[in-house]
């Protein structure tokens, strides 16, 4: 088995793209292995995409990796309706509200633009490898050190603030900032989307400060979706990873890491195949690669310990519904294309439906997020709090309830939708796990969690990329700065492993 | 008329009766216990110079029933005692036992004790700590199966130069020639026992694996064939001054688990306890391993060392000086050693004192003469361990005394 390639990349995710990208623009010769038979991972699948929602990729990689950010980023911040069933639809795009009262919509954007200067603070550290505990570089303290002064520039009162909420609940942040209703529930679906933590749990404004840290051409925490849809992402990346003569082979799962005296040698595909590699960088979740592509043997046992109790309970489902043309609203206006709905009218909806999936169960009523796909005549939903350990397993029964209440929920909205329906399907968070090797079906690959974020991400001993066994690295969702399609992790991860030399 | 209230039974020490708690209360006139892992375990049960002098010259029996014990069973058992150990344990044949240790991923060690290989499959671990929880973390993603068998098999320590000869006495047929280290399977008193030629006493010796069922029986039979071959019952305080001529080290005495301490650098590596020669880096990946690579580049913060100190005067809880002027390290263990006839002690040196500094150390020993306190500075000197070793402990067969 003589080593053909520099580097092998384990999963053809946008994490993956960007860092095989990054390392063959870098003249190694790198190959990406994808155990499905599309590119682009979670957004990939043009049937079913996990992730329909529009982007954060940073255009800081798009800028380093020359990817056309006219494109990418050039289209028009997409516009939220916060639906509920009390009246009209509210109009967000970013800190601006329409369809409320003049003070209302002056009091969140003034509370918008706060909370935005604070997740900038905070966001400095989103491309920089997190600092070791114990023993870190001058250069991941100079990191720490820019966040650090990030914040004191925000002013005594805003840091102080930033300070005071950084650890609380996004339920009492925004009781006290806006009240409960439409505004706060877009907010708390922002805090806990993909996470199993409801607007009650503490650390959930860190996880809204997060959301909101990622950039876009508009601002902090907007997302756009790029010219020509996810597909046109995926084929940008790929398109730099192939023209960078890195090789893309589709179709080809990973069964194992191979290590030789304690160093990566490889991979052995599903097919028997064996690829030599003295890098391999896994795209896949921090559990599924430790566990069971790389194995516990070459581990030491406190750190198997830590990488098992790692929270990674997935509570998203995606549902697709086959329709010819939206309904109009209840209210009266129009679905558009591309528009981001929110059912979510109150943060204590959300806190209801999470209580129910806190111990396995369906909860009645889900709050989710829907997309009306125009070309594909499809309106998608991301459905929040259906726990990927339902009590009974996610059978075909358990995934038509979920169905019905999601259509239940639309159609008060959006009355004669159901009769529209030609199709439907549904993806279970365990669906998700084993379609896309992320443990606990989690979006993230780890809960977005204080005590699993930064210099404890995926968890600690394991938080700066590199794994025990030399070579092997992680670039996907679990490690630092984590989920949502920014692109970090990947090139953080990539760019880790080139300092690091020696492969 | 109120009646008088009845004396009620009193729970003397909180602590558990083992399975030869019955025997060791009609001997133990000191009636002075300890507790050891929650189990009534004598002290003294006579008189320490007696219970030590039988160990050295006769035999003696010592209760270690309360030592944890595990039984590790499956497929797996091999793989996961050698990613336990730092050992290569795939070189330990059935039947046979060693000593090992085992680290945590810091390289620090969690705790000693002895392996033993009962067959491909079976193997049972002897430690002083509790390791239930680490040893699943251990074993977790292997097929093996792992239980705690502390109290479904008591032990005796039967120690000394007799041993042997007594237990031909009971006709074990075959015992002499079991080596050192070695483990079969005998019949004394019409009960199964496993015999093993280990021991912590650093003499010739057994250890003798009872169902708790039988352990009286086998107690009253070994007594009966001890009496011509001097057999005595010991506490832990004559075993404490045999394991210090032997050259064992004691965990919470001199040295810490990983596990317990407080402070991150009060553990110790092997390096530093001077057990290098157990740590086999060379064979696949075990707990610990990398950290210990990097270790063993590096020299020793500290190192436990062994040391005999002039004049007679035990080095209790002594401060190591270098040049009688500056503090380089403290004494753990220390004894006059009867046997030896020396001032013998384990101390603890920071570095380089004990590795490239050895000359010109000095122990202050603090003296209580009719009241009045006196302080002395001895010269003392790095001697290599152990400090009493005498080839009755390892001659196969060992002779009749």
């Amino acid at each position: 088995m003589s080593a053909r390639y520099d580097a092998i990349v384990i999963g053809a995710g946008h994490n993956g793209l960007v860092a095989a990208a990054v390392l063959a623009r870098k003249g190694k010769k790198v190959l990406v292995l994808e155990a499905r038979d599309h590119l682009g991972g979670m957004l990939g699948d043009p049937d079913f995409r996990v992730a329909p929602q529009p982007y954060a990729l940073r255009p800081e990689i798009a800028r380093v990796l020359q990817l056309d950010q006219k494109r990418l980023h050039g289209a028009k911040p997409v516009e939220t309706l916060a639906i509920s069933s009390e009246g009209a639809p509210l109009s967000i795009i970013g800190g601006q509200v329409s369809g409320t009262d003049a003070i209302t919509e002056h009091d969140y954007a003034t509370f918008h633009a706060r909370l935005g200067r604070q997740a900038q603070a905070l966001g400095v550290m989103m491309l920089q490898s997190p600092p070791g505990l114990g023993k870190a570089s001058f250069g991941e303290m100079a990191g720490l050190a820019r966040m650090a002064l990030k914040m004191r520039l925000l002013g005594k009162t805003e840091m102080r603030d930033l300070l005071r909420i950084i650890l609380s609940n996004a339920w009492d942040l925004l009781n006290d900032e806006i009240g409960d209703g439409p505004l706060a529930g877009v907010l708390a679906m922002d805090a806990t989307l993909g996470g199993a933590m409801g607007p009650r749990s503490p650390g959930t404004v860190l996880s809204l400060l997060y959301r909101m840290a990622s950039q876009s051409s508009h601002g902090h925490g907007l997302r756009v979706m790029p010219e020509g849809g996810p597909d046109a992402l995926v084929k940008a990346l790929s398109h730099c990873v192939t023209s960078a003569d890195g090789e893309i082979r589709t179709g080809a799962p990973v069964a194992r890491i191979l290590v030789d005296q304690d160093k990566a040698a490889g991979v052995r595909l599903h097919s028997g195949e064996e690829i030599a590699a003295p890098l391999v960088l896994s795209n896949a979740s921090p559990k599924f690669t430790l566990m069971t592509l790389l194995g516990v043997e070459h581990l030491d046992g406190e750190f198997v310990r830590r990488c098992r109790n790692m929270a990674s309970k997935g509570m998203v489902s995606r549902l697709d519904f086959d329709i010819g043309e939206m309904p109009p609203l209840h209210h009266g206006g129009k679905i558009e294309h591309g528009q981001r709905l929110v059912f979510a009218p109150t943060m204590e909806v959300i806190e209801t439906a999470f209580n129910a999936a806190k111990y396995g169960e369906m909860p009645e009523r889900p709050v989710f997020e829907a997309t009306y796909d125009a070309a594909a005549k499809r309106l998608c939903v991301t459905a929040q709090f259906t726990p990927h350990d339902l009590k009974g397993g996610w059978t075909d029964d358990s995934k038509s309830k979920l169905a019905r209440s999601v259509m239940a929920a639309l159609e008060d909205a959006l009355p004669g939708l159901s009769s529209g329906i030609t199709g439907s399907r549904v993806m279970s968070p365990v669906d998700i796990e084993t379609g896309y090797g992320a443990s606990g079906g989690h979006w993230h690959h780890g809960e977005l969690r204080v005590d699993q974020l930064l210099m404890l991400r995926p968890f600690d001993g394991a938080a700066q990329y590199r794994m025990p066994v030399k070579g092997v690295y992680l670039c996907g969702a679990g490690a630092h700065p984590g989920g949502d399609i920014s692109g970090a992790p990947g090139f953080n991860a990539a760019r880790t492993a080139l300092r690091d030399g020696g492969h | 008329m109120a009646t008088k209230a009845k004396p009620i039974a009193q729970v003397a020490l909180g602590l558990e009766p083992g399975p030869f708690h019955e025997r060791l209360v009609a001997h133990n006139r000191q009636q002075s216990w300890v507790n050891w892992m929650g189990y009534a375990s004598p002290s003294v049960l006579d008189n320490v110079e007696f219970e030590y002098f039988a160990i050295r010259n006769q035999s003696t029996l010592f209760d270690i029933s309360p030592m944890c014990k595990y039984a590790i069973t499956g497929p797996d058992a091999e793989t996961v005692v050698n990613r336990l150990v730092t050992r290569d344990i795939r070189k330990l044949k059935p039947g046979r036992v060693a000593y090992c240790i085992w680290c945590d991923e810091d390289g620090n060690v969690v705790d000693d004790g002895t392996v033993f290989r009962l067959s491909e499959t079976e193997f049972r671990l002897c430690c002083q700590e509790p390791q239930l929880s680490w040893l699943e973390d251990i074993a977790w993603g292997f097929d093996v199966s792992i239980s705690d068998v502390t109290r479904d098999i008591a032990g005796l320590a039967l120690q000394g130069p007799t041993s042997c000869a007594l237990l031909k006495d009971l006709g074990l047929a075959g015992i002499e020639t079991l080596k050192t280290f070695g483990i079969a399977g005998f019949e004394i008193a019409g009960s199964v026992v496993t015999i093993s030629r280990t021991g912590f006493t650093g003499d010739l010796g057994y250890e003798l694996w009872i169902r708790p069922a039988d352990a009286l029986k086998v107690w009253d039979a070994l007594m009966g064939a001890g009496k011509l071959r001097g057999l005595r019952v010991i506490g832990y305080e004559a075993l404490e001054m045999a394991r210090i001529e032997a050259g064992f080290l004691l965990p919470k005495v001199d040295f810490l688990s990983a596990q317990t301490v407080l402070r991150a650098d009060r553990a110790n590596t092997p390096y530093e306890l001077g057990l290098e020669w157990l740590v086999a880096l060379d064979k696949p990946h075990f707990n610990g391993r990398r950290a210990l690579v990097d270790l063993s580049k590096q020299t020793p913060r500290r190192k436990l060392v062994a040391i005999e100190i002039e004049r007679d005067k035990p080095a209790h809880n002594a401060l190591v000086y270098h040049r009688k002027n500056r503090e380089v390290g403290m004494v753990t263990s220390a004894l006059w050693s009867p046997t030896c006839k020396r001032n013998i002690a384990y101390a603890w040196l920071d570095a380089p004192y004990g590795q490239s500094v050895t000359d010109d150390l000095w122990v202050e020993i603090y003296l209580q003469k009719e009241i009045r306190w006196q302080r002395r500075m001895v010269r003392c000197k790095l001697v290599d361990k152990p400090f009493f070793a005498h080839p009755r402990r390892t001659a196969t067969p060992p002779a009749d005394h």
